[in-house]
């Protein structure tokens, strides 16, 4: 199941026994470690407040690590700001809320995906690789963002993700908000990307059973940090995550 | 018949006027999210300015204006470097307060600098033009609608076509989504509000020949940027050009039509239409970048 498990190559993303909070003094992560290894899929679960966002956050830079480490690609990105961890590390976030800019076309929010290039031959090659993986986008590139439903709305937000060729996807809690069948949706996509064109994911759900079924590994987040991991399948079977977060007696 | 026409000229004329005296307020309200409570008195320091040009250098407001446009720039990026950036992230309120502080220290440095005299500022582009029996042109009124209709196209098209336009209407539309794909918030800020002060600071110097120059004539237009800005939706041309035409017309209606007391009634309008949006409509008649009234998203 797990593409790269021979063990002996370095994982794509290492975060090593991190520390980080919103104010000085209140630690919401107290040593949090975790790995994704290129071509993975691995889904962190854990109950509201347990800091599962925050991770992200600390991963992307947009609150300090006060202690620990962050590598990608066996370079340190501890504490780099997020146009950073866009541009030199590769990194793009599908957020939680709402991300895209409803007032503008899915071929705007496409567009700004890549914002940060002035390469507009690349943009339009990226833009249609985007449609070619979502044709519905393609469909509704003329319409504003606002007006789709929410599992469209989520689909562009994860299409532009992808605009900018990334190493590796952080989605905050994909299947936030929406109806069941459209969660389903949403994570059959993005297995498929995974095996279409490697996508390297990092994903937070509170939906756990769906979203370790569609993973390899998985983590267990309390309390600011991580108590169980390994395969998804494992977590999945294992009696004490079942009974906290699986819903099973 | 020749009267509704003058009423449709005189209504369009004041539209224009209050077009670029919107347009700023407008912007930022609608990208920051900052209510700018000094706007009038940005619009008073580009008249002023407007009005030492005429009287220094000899310089037509009219071709002031632009010199206004780049020097209220400047003042517009100290500002918010100085003031706006540190309340950016807090509730409108305290940007507001902040705001009103600065409109009092800029009307009261004024009057001591300049005194409360009423400055004329004549421009060569006044009198009237007779276009048929009993129905005229407001001269300079004509030409402030013209320089009103320019800005509004070159301000649509620099936020439609350009990469700094997009990256504007992104940060106003979704501050968070706007720096995860790497825009540099911060810096379209600064961007927005320098070149909406330079706007306004330009509309102070337009309107220089209409309305007397003095340090206290910014609250009532503030007041009137508002009423148009809630009416017509924030940050939203094409919502400042309605907002500020509807406006226009129905004062220049009031005035004609309701002789004596009509001038005051016109005052009023744009107040019971600011009070009459806000219940009924808080989005905006034109839709703009985002509701008057958040919880009503």
């Amino acid at each position: 199941m797990r593409p790269h498990s021979n063990g002996s190559e370095r994982p794509l993303l290492e975060v090593q026994d991190i520390y980080a909070g919103y104010y000085v003094g209140q630690d919401v992560l107290k040593g949090v470690t975790l790995e994704v290894y290129e071509g993975e899929i691995v889904c962190v679960i854990g109950p509201n407040g347990a800091g599962k966002s925050t991770v992200f956050k600390a991963i992307y830079g947009i609150i300090p690590v006060r202690k620990g480490r962050v590598i990608c690609g066996g370079r340190e990105i501890t504490n780099i700001p997020p146009q950073q961890a866009l541009q030199t590390a590769g990194i793009t976030i599908v957020p939680q809320l709402r991300s895209v800019f409803p007032q503008m076309t899915v071929h705007e929010n496409l567009e700004l995906g890549m914002y940060l290039t002035k390469d507009k031959v690349r943009v339009k090659e990226r833009i249609d690789y985007v449609y070619d993986l979502f044709p519905r986008l393609a469909e509704r590139a003329k319409q504003d963002a606002g007006t789709m439903s929410g599992g469209e709305q989520r689909m562009l937000e994860i299409g532009r993700s992808l605009m900018w060729e990334p190493r590796l996807v952080l989605m905050d809690e994909p299947s936030a908000g929406l109806a069941p069948i459209i969660t389903k949706q949403i994570f059959e996509a993005i297995t498929r990307l995974n095996r279409e064109i490697g996508l390297t994911v990092l994903m937070i759900e509170q939906n756990a059973r769906q979203g370790l079924a569609a993973s390899h590994r998985g983590y267990v987040v309390e309390v600011g940090r991580q108590t169980y991991s390994g395969k998804a399948s494992e977590l999945l079977n294992n009696d004490n995550v079942r009974r906290a977060f699986l819903g099973a007696g | 018949m020749s009267q509704l026409l003058q009423v449709i000229i005189n209504g369009i004329a004041l539209g224009g006027m209050y077009t670029v005296l919107v347009l700023g307020f407008s912007i930022i309200w609608g990208v920051l999210g900052v209510i700018n409570f000094a706007h009038g008195e940005f619009v008073m320091l580009g008249a002023y300015t407007a009005w030492l040009a005429n009287d220094q250098l000899g310089l037509d407001p009219f071709l002031a204006a632009p010199l206004v446009f780049l020097f209220m720039m400047m003042v517009g990026f100290a500002v918010q470097k100085i003031l706006v950036n540190r309340v950016i992230d807090r509730p409108h309120l305290v940007s507001l307060l902040v705001m009103f502080g600065v409109s009092i220290i800029l009307s009261n440095g004024m009057k001591l600098i300049f005194s409360a005299d009423f400055r004329r500022n004549d421009t060569a582009l006044d009198g009237s033009w007779q276009l048929m029996d009993g129905v005229t042109i407001p001269v300079t009124k004509f030409f402030v609608l013209l320089a009103a209709l320019g800005i509004v196209s070159a301000l649509s098209v620099f936020l439609q076509r350009t990469r700094m336009g997009k990256s504007i209407r992104a940060a106003a539309q979704n501050r968070e989504a706007a720096r995860i794909v790497g825009i540099d918030v911060k810096k379209v800020y600064a961007i927005t509000f320098a070149l909406c002060i330079g706007i306004t600071g330009a509309a102070g110097a337009l309107i220089s020949p209409i309305l007397a120059v003095q340090p206290f004539q910014g609250p009532p237009l503030t007041l009137k940027a508002f009423a148009i800005t809630a009416m017509a939706g924030l940050g939203s041309i094409k919502g400042a050009l309605g907002g500020a035409m509807i406006l226009g017309l129905i004062e220049a209606g009031l005035a004609i039509y309701i002789s004596g007391i009509g001038t005051n009634l016109a005052v009023i309008a744009s107040f019971v239409i600011l009070v009459v949006a806000l219940v009924l409509r808080p989005q905006g008649l034109f839709g703009g970048l985002r509701p008057v009234d958040a919880m009503a998203s």
